[in-house]
C-alpha cells in the first residue's frame, strides 16, 4: 500500500489501465475458446447421432442370425466415405459382431458406456488417439433360443485429432493476440496517461516560477482541467495568504524602522548638541530628562509592536475567564475620569449585559481602554462619551462613541492600521499610534469583530464578541 | 540591604550598580553565572537580580543553585526575552519577579523595594504623615496644616501609595497598576492629570510642595526638609 502510494501517478495509472485491459481480454479469449470447442462438439454430436440412427435401423431389420452377414455388408457400404468414423457392434456375449478397421474399443467399456450414458457423447482414448463417441443398446428383430429378442450394443465414434489440432493452433493464435493486445494497451495507456497528465507538469513548471520576490505570480486557471483547476485555485489561495503575510511582515519591519527613526534622530541630535560645548548642570539635566521621556515612549512602542507582531501571527492566546463587562467599564471610567473631567467630558454607561463573557480580562480591558482613551482624546470638550453594552443573539457588543470631527470614509477603513493617524500633524500627547491596532488585534484574537462608523460628528467604535465567549 | 547583581552586559551592569548604589543599597556585581553562583552561596544577600542569558551558568541555573543550597532570598529576573514559557519557568524555579528589558530604572527600583519590603511587617499605625500632611486610614480623611482636604476615592488611594513609599520615585506604570489595577501603558496622560489634580488639592495652597515630578521617571512624594 505504502509502495503504491509512493509510485508515480503515471506508473499507477498505466498499471491500473493494463490490469483492467488484461482482465477484459482474458475473459473474452476464454469465452471465444469455449464457444469454438462447443461448436466442434455440436458438429460431432450431429454426425454421430445420424450414424447411430443408421446403425439402429440396420440392426432392427435383422430378423435372424443369418442376416447379420448381410447387415455387415450394408453397414460397411453406408459408412464408405466417412473418414475417421468408427463403428462397433457387440452382442450380449461381448463378442464383436462388426467393427470398422480402426475400431478396437474394449467391449466392457462400450457396454458400460451404453448402460450408463445411452446416446450421450463421451471421450474415449485408444492408443494415442482420442475419439468422441456414443454407445447404445439396440434390439434386433431376431429371437434367441429362449424366444426373447436379441439385443446388441452398438458404438459409433469419430477421431477428433483434427479438431484438437485445429483448436490448439486456434487457441495459440488467440492467446498470442491477447498477450499482444495487453502489451499494446499498456504502452498506449502509458502514453495516454503521460499526455493526460501534461497539465500537471505545466502546473509544476509554473509553480517553480514563484519565489519570495515573485509571490504575486498566480497559476493560470483558464486552460486547466476541472480537477486541477480546483487544486490550482487552492494553491493560488495559499499564495495569496503567503503574499499577504509576507507583505505584512515587510510592512512591519519598515514601519518599525520608520517609526523608530524619528525618536532616535531626535535623541541623537539633542544629545550631540548638548555635548558640543560645556553647559550648566541644569541644561544637562533637562537634556537627560527629555531623553528619558523619549526612551520611555520607544520602550512602549517596542512592547506594543511585539504584542501586535504576536497577535498577527496568532501567538496571542487569550485566557478564558468570566468577565463582567459592566464592572470593567466602570473600572475604566474610574481610570479615565480625571482626564475626561479636564475636558469637561461626561462618561456614561448605557445598557447592560446580563451574563459575563468568557474572555481574557486584562486584554479586554486594554482593548476597551484604548477605545475609550481614543474617544476622550478626539471628543469635543464639554460633550458626552458614551459606552453602550448590548446583547445580540450571537454576540455581546460594546460600543464607544464620542462627538467630534467626522472621520472621512477613506480614513475610516485605515483607522485600525498601525501608526495611522487621521491628523498628520501629530500632537505630543499622542501615544504610539498603535492603540486602535492593538484593540483590533485583541478583539480578533478573541474571535470577535471590531468596526467603526462616523457620521454627523458622531464617531462610534463597536466591539462584538461572539456568543461562544458569552457564558450561558 | 545587600543586593547581588549577575549581569554580563557591561553597560547594563555598570548602570545598575551605580543606580542602586546611589539609591542607598550595598551591592556586588558578578559578570558571569559561575562567579554569581559562587558569591550567592558564600555571601549573605537580601536580594539577587539575575540576567537570564549568562555565560557559564545561565540565570535559571544560578537560581536553581541558590534554591538547592537552601537560600530563600527573593530573586528577580531581567530578560530581553518575552516568552510566556520563560516566565513560567522562572516562577516555577522560585523567582519572585520578572522584569522585561528595556525597563525603566524607576520601575526596577520600585520593584526592588517591594521585594525587600516583603516579609517586613506592615505598619499598624493608622496615620501616614509627610511634613504637615496627615492621612487617616481608618476614617479615610486627609488634612494638611490642620485643614481638611476632600479627595475622591482614587485620589485618596493615590496619595496613600505616595505616602507609603515616601522618597521613592514611582513610575507611571506602577501607579496605574497599584491605584487603578490597569496593567497596560495607556496612550493618554491619565496619570499626569490625576497627579496634577491631587497636587492642586494637596500642594497648591501649601508650602513646602511635597509631590514632585521627576521627568522621564515618575513621581515622588517627599518632605524637602528631610531630603536636605
Amino acid at each position: 500500500m505504502r509502495r503504491l502510494s509512493r509510485m508515480s501517478l503515471t506508473q499507477r495509472l498505466t498499471l491500473m489501465f493494463a490490469a483492467v485491459a488484461s482482465s477484459v481480454l482474458l475473459v473474452l479469449g476464454y469465452v471465444i475458446a469455449a464457444s469454438v470447442e462447443q461448436h466442434f462438439e455440436d458438429l460431432d454430436k450431429e454426425v454421430l447421432s445420424g450414424k447411430m440412427e443408421l446403425t439402429r435401423q440396420a440392426l432392427q431389420s435383422v430378423t435372424s442370425q443369418e442376416h447379420l452377414t448381410l447387415f455387415t455388408h450394408q453397414l460397411a457400404q453406408s459408412l464408405v466415405g466417412h473418414h475417421g468414423l468408427e463403428v462397433m457392434v457387440i452382442d450380449e456375449d461381448r463378442s464383436v459382431i462388426f467393427a470398422t478397421a480402426n475400431a478396437n474399443f474394449s467391449p466392457e467399456a462400450v457396454i458400460s458406456q451404453a448402460e450408463l450414458t445411452s446416446g450421450r457423447l463421451a471421450l474415449w482414448t485408444q492408443g494415442h488417439q482420442t475419439y468422441r463417441g456414443m454407445a447404445a443398446q439396440v434390439s434386433t428383430a431376431a429371437f434367441n433360443s429362449d424366444g426373447a429378442p436379441v439385443t446388441v450394443y452398438a458404438a459409433v465414434a469419430t477421431d477428433i485429432a483434427q479438431h484438437t489440432t485445429y483448436l490448439r493452433s486456434f487457441l495459440q493464435t488467440l492467446w498470442l493476440f491477447v498477450a499482444a493486445a495487453i502489451a499494446l494497451t499498456g504502452i498506449l495507456g502509458w502514453a495516454a496517461v503521460r499526455r493526460g497528465l501534461l497539465p500537471l507538469r505545466t502546473m509544476r513548471e509554473q509553480a517553480q516560477v514563484v519565489t519570495a520576490q515573485q509571490l504575486s505570480h498566480r497559476l493560470p486557471l483558464q486552460r486547466m482541467p476541472a480537477e486541477l483547476a480546483a487544486l490550482a485555485q487552492s494553491l493560488n489561495d495559499m499564495l495569496a495568504r503567503l503574499e499577504e503575510a509576507f507583505a505584512r511582515l515587510s510592512g512591519f519591519s519598515s514601519d518599525i524602522a520608520h517609526e523608530l527613526r524619528t525618536p532616535v534622530s531626535n535623541l541623537m541630535t539633542q544629545t550631540q548638541v548638548a555635548l558640543s560645548r560645556p553647559r550648566s548642570a541644569d541644561d544637562y539635566r533637562s537634556v537627560l530628562e527629555s531623553n528619558a521621556e523619549e526612551f520611555e515612549r520607544m520602550t512602549r512602542m517596542i512592547s506594543d509592536m511585539l504584542l501586535l507582531a504576536k497577535a498577527e501571527n496568532g501567538l496571542v492566546v487569550p485566557l478564558r475567564e468570566s468577565v463582567d463587562l459592566t464592572r470593567e467599564v466602570q473600572a475604566l471610567f474610574d481610570y479615565y475620569e480625571a482626564v475626561a473631567d479636564e475636558k469637561h467630558l461626561q462618561l456614561t454607561l448605557m445598557g447592560a449585559i446580563a451574563e459575563p463573557v468568557l474572555a481574557d480580562r486584562l486584554m479586554l480591558r486594554r482593548a476597551m481602554g484604548n477605545l475609550l482613551s481614543n474617544a476622550i482624546r478626539h471628543a469635543t470638550p464639554a460633550t458626552c462619551v458614551k459606552v453602550t453594552l448590548g446583547q445580540q443573539p450571537d454576540a455581546a457588543t460594546v460600543s464607544v462613541e464620542n462627538l467630534g470631527d467626522t472621520i472621512a470614509p477613506e480614513f475610516l477603513e485605515r483607522i485600525f492600521d498601525r501608526f495611522f493617524r487621521v491628523d498628520t500633524a501629530r500632537q505630543p500627547s499622542d501615544g504610539t499610534g498603535l492603540g486602535l491596532a492593538i484593540a483590533r488585534s485583541i478583539v480578533v484574537a478573541h474571535g470577535g469583530t471590531i468596526g467603526v462608523t462616523s457620521a454627523h460628528s458622531v464617531t462610534k467604535f463597536t466591539i462584538a464578541l461572539p456568543r461562544s465567549t458569552v457564558l450561558t | 540591604m545587600k543586593i547581588l547583581i549577575v549581569e554580563d552586559e557591561p553597560k547594563t551592569g555598570d548602570y545598575l550598580k551605580q543606580g542602586l548604589t546611589e539609591a542607598g543599597f550595598t551591592l556586588d556585581l558578578a559578570r558571569d553565572g559561575v562567579d554569581g553562583l559562587h558569591l550567592a552561596l558564600t555571601e549573605n544577600y537580601d536580594l539577587a537580580i539575575l540576567d537570564v542569558m549568562l555565560p557559564g551558568i545561565d540565570g535559571w541555573g544560578v537560581l536553581a543553585g541558590i534554591r538547592r543550597a537552601g537560600k530563600d532570598m527573593p530573586v528577580m529576573f531581567l530578560t530581553a526575552r518575552d516568552a510566556v514559557d520563560d516566565r513560567v519557568k522562572g516562577l516555577e524555579l522560585g523567582a519572585d519577579d520578572y522584569l522585561l528589558k528595556p525597563f525603566a530604572f524607576s520601575e526596577l527600583l520600585a520593584r526592588v523595594r517591594t521585594l525587600l519590603r516583603r516579609g517586613g511587617k506592615p505598619s499598624s499605625d493608622p496615620f501616614l504623615h509627610a511634613a504637615d500632611l496627615e492621612l487617616d486610614l481608618l476614617r479615610r480623611r486627609v488634612s494638611r496644616a490642620g485643614q481638611r482636604i476632600d479627595l475622591t476615592a482614587k485620589e485618596f488611594a493615590l496619595l496613600e501609595l505616595l505616602l507609603r513609599r515616601q522618597g521613592e520615585v514611582l513610575p507611571r506604570s506602577l501607579i496605574a497598576s497599584q491605584v487603578w489595577d490597569m496593567n497596560f501603558d495607556s496612550d493618554t496622560n491619565v496619570i499626569e492629570v490625576a497627579m496634577r489634580r491631587l497636587r492642586a488639592k494637596v500642594d497648591d495652597a501649601f508650602e513646602p510642595k511635597l509631590i514632585r515630578t521627576v521627568r522621564g521617571m515618575g513621581y515622588v512624594l517627599e518632605d524637602p526638609a528631610c531630603v536636605a
